[in-house]
């Protein structure tokens, strides 16, 4: 750009790069400071960041019969305490990594190949293949979630990790990504395994995995941070059933029943859910926004 | 590709590699489409084991009575609110961040933290942010209640405007708004929430596509006359920035679209159906009351929509004429 940026012109755009950075990040900071502080600075909105950080009393507690010494909790200590105690949170989080990771595994199992045949292997009905992948690409999942939900009801598969990733395991979308990085990887390489007698399966995973790990990392980040913090699909086909709860699903449980003393312990609940992936993104940004901006680049 | 002819073996090969996809692709994609298709002509429930055929009616009710027609002004208002917005302020953002060079990049951190972080707890953080008692959104504004800032917020100090009237005037003398839980504004924190959320995506693909425009070209345009900074965004970036636009113009839609989790955890659809947007429809309608038929018929005029954005994505991508 030819940007003549006098100090003027510089400061005024800092400026309203600062308020909208403010508004952005309102909410991250009222999530951390609210899990540090104990309920009586959570409502009289006192105690700064990151709250006096001294015993307070939890009524619940006292009114449990238990001894006034044994009710006095440190703020933290106890948000976090209770956000993992009330609710089985750890179960939680086991489930969403489960999920998330089974989702990835197989839909690099099923896009793999079948990109592979798609860019380089010459069969009767390739390209109504390739139709079909271009057509899928139109249909959003969470858009045919009911008849989903039916289908998977009529097998009784509700309420089950199956459930969970099912609708996922075919991402049309990471085949098509897969299939255009395949295009640009030269014959000369598969001709050349194929000389020294590998069958087309190694092909694919001795040969053509390994070249496309950098795409396959953008791809793999985009599916798990989408089904991380979906919420939706989870709250379908997941009724009753705590077991079985993704992070979203738990929150959300929490945030109902909620009355004011439980506060704290929901937003370290929220902080425990979000800062894992945040850290992440801190850590490889550059790799986060491409995989995220995936989708951009069709 | 490869052009040698190979053996035959060869053949069943691609066939096998591309046989998990399909049958993937046939059951969890153009099966579901099929069966909504067909159910939204009925009055179908799980569990129950006969129903009947009901001809249009689910499709005649869904334009005829008032909830649907609600439905269809709260996505529509949504959509039509948050794509612009957010599109803008990608747009503004990234142009800001670009001619701000090395020093923009804490900003695009910044801006694209809610796209990372999970919706669904971002929307219960805000829940509590405009809490109408302990919020801190009504109380940093009852802050200024009885000092000159309530002068001058509440305009009182204009001879023709009555202070008790204004916003600002109102919230003080009697309450701030129940951002989440009043009609006049929950659609209103709905769309905000959404456009927080998805701006910072739009102002990534727009600092990708800045990266595309040439520097020669706006170096010509200077050349050319155009002297403004206006002019040259207008001449030059505005028009390289094309592609991009439609782009983010139709993901945002398509996103738009499929608003979810923001209403089911802040508002239930109301308060009196003002958040009632089509897949909050499509979970209460057909997953919490059963009733399939019209669920059914929301998801094919909801995938209708979706196709009809792409169509026009299709048209402008096609009629544009390309410059680079």
């Amino acid at each position: 750009m030819i940007g003549y940026n006098t100090p003027f012109s510089t400061a005024a755009k800092h400026a309203v790069l600062i308020i909208g950075a403010l508004i952005v990040i309102l909410p991250f900071y009222i999530m951390a400071t609210y899990s540090l502080k104990d309920p009586i600075e959570i409502t009289s909105g006192t105690g700064g960041v990151f709250g006096k950080q001294e015993a307070f009393l939890d009524p619940g507690c006292v009114q449990s019969g238990n001894a006034k010494e044994d009710c006095l909790f440190n703020p933290i200590a106890y948000n976090y305490g209770q956000a993992f105690s009330k609710a089985p949170l750890l179960r939680y989080l086991f489930n969403g990594v489960v999920v998330t990771l089974s989702i990835f595994f197989i839909q690099v199992l099923v896009a793999l190949p079948c990109a592979y045949a798609l860019s380089k292997l010459r069969f009767w009905g390739r390209e109504l293949v390739f139709t079909m992948v271009l057509l899928g690409l139109l249909i959003p999942v969470h858009a045919i979630a009911l008849p989903l939900y039916i289908m998977l009801s009529k097998v009784g598969l509700t309420n089950t990790y199956a459930a969970l990733v099912i609708p996922w395991t075919i991402s049309v979308f990471g085949i098509f990504l897969m299939r255009q990085f395949f295009m640009t990887v030269p014959d000369d390489l598969i001709d050349a395994a194929r000389m020294d007698g590998m069958s087309e399966f190694a092909i694919v995973w001795k040969v053509m995995l390994p070249t496309a790990i950098p795409a396959l990392l953008a791809f793999g980040i985009f599916s798990i941070v989408a089904h991380w913090n979906d919420y939706f699909w989870p709250r379908v086909v997941i009724t009753g059933t705590r077991e079985l709860f993704t992070p979203p699903l738990g929150i959300r449980e929490f945030a109902s029943g909620i009355d004011g003393s439980d506060y704290g312990p929901m937003m370290a609940t929220a902080c425990v859910i979000v800062v894992p992936l945040i850290v992440a993104f801190l850590l490889a940004q550059r790799r986060f926004i491409q995989g995220i901006t995936l989708t951009g680049m069709k | 590709m490869i052009d040698t002819p190979r053996p035959r073996g060869l053949f069943k090969t691609g066939h096998a590699f591309v046989a998990p996809a399909v049958l993937l692709m046939i059951l969890i994609l153009m099966v579901p489409v099929v069966v909504a298709a067909i159910l939204s002509f009925s009055n179908y429930s799980l569990g129950s084991p006969d129903f009947d055929w009901v001809g249009v009616k689910n499709y005649s009710k869904l334009f005829a009575r008032s909830t649907y027609k609600k439905m269809l002004t709260a996505s529509f208002v949504y959509i039509g609110v948050v794509v612009p917005l957010s599109v803008f302020l990608g747009l503004g953002a990234a142009l800001l961040i670009n001619s701000l060079g090395r020093f923009g990049n804490i900003y695009k951190t910044i801006y694209f933290l809610p796209v990372m972080a999970t919706l669904l707890v971002m929307a219960i953080v805000w829940e509590f942010i405009l809490h109408p008692d302990v919020g801190v959104v009504n109380r940093l504004l009852a802050l200024g209640c009885g000092t000159f800032a309530e002068t001058i917020l509440s305009f009182g100090w204009l001879p023709w405007v009555d202070p008790a009237t204004t916003f600002y005037g109102h919230g003080c003398a009697q309450d701030f708004p129940h951002w989440l839980g009043s009609k006049h504004t929950a659609l209103g924190t709905i769309i905000f929430i959404g456009v927080w959320q998805g701006f910072g995506f739009n102002m990534v693909l727009y600092l990708a596509g800045l990266t595309s425009v040439p520097r020669e070209l706006v170096h010509a345009s200077v050349i050319d006359g155009a002297d403004s900074a206006w002019d040259r965004f207008w001449l030059v970036t505005w028009q390289m920035l094309g592609p991009t636009t439609v782009f983010v113009v139709v993901i945002t839609t398509i996103r738009s679209f499929q608003v979810f989790d923001t209403v089911e955890a802040l508002t239930d659809g109301g308060p009196v159906k003002t958040t009632y947007v089509m897949m909050y429809a499509i979970y209460e309608k057909g997953i919490l009351q059963n009733l399939i038929g019209i669920g059914s018929a929301i998801t094919i005029v909801f995938l209708l929509f979706v196709l009809a954005v792409t169509l026009v994505q299709r048209w402008f991508v096609e009629r544009r004429v390309h410059y680079t």
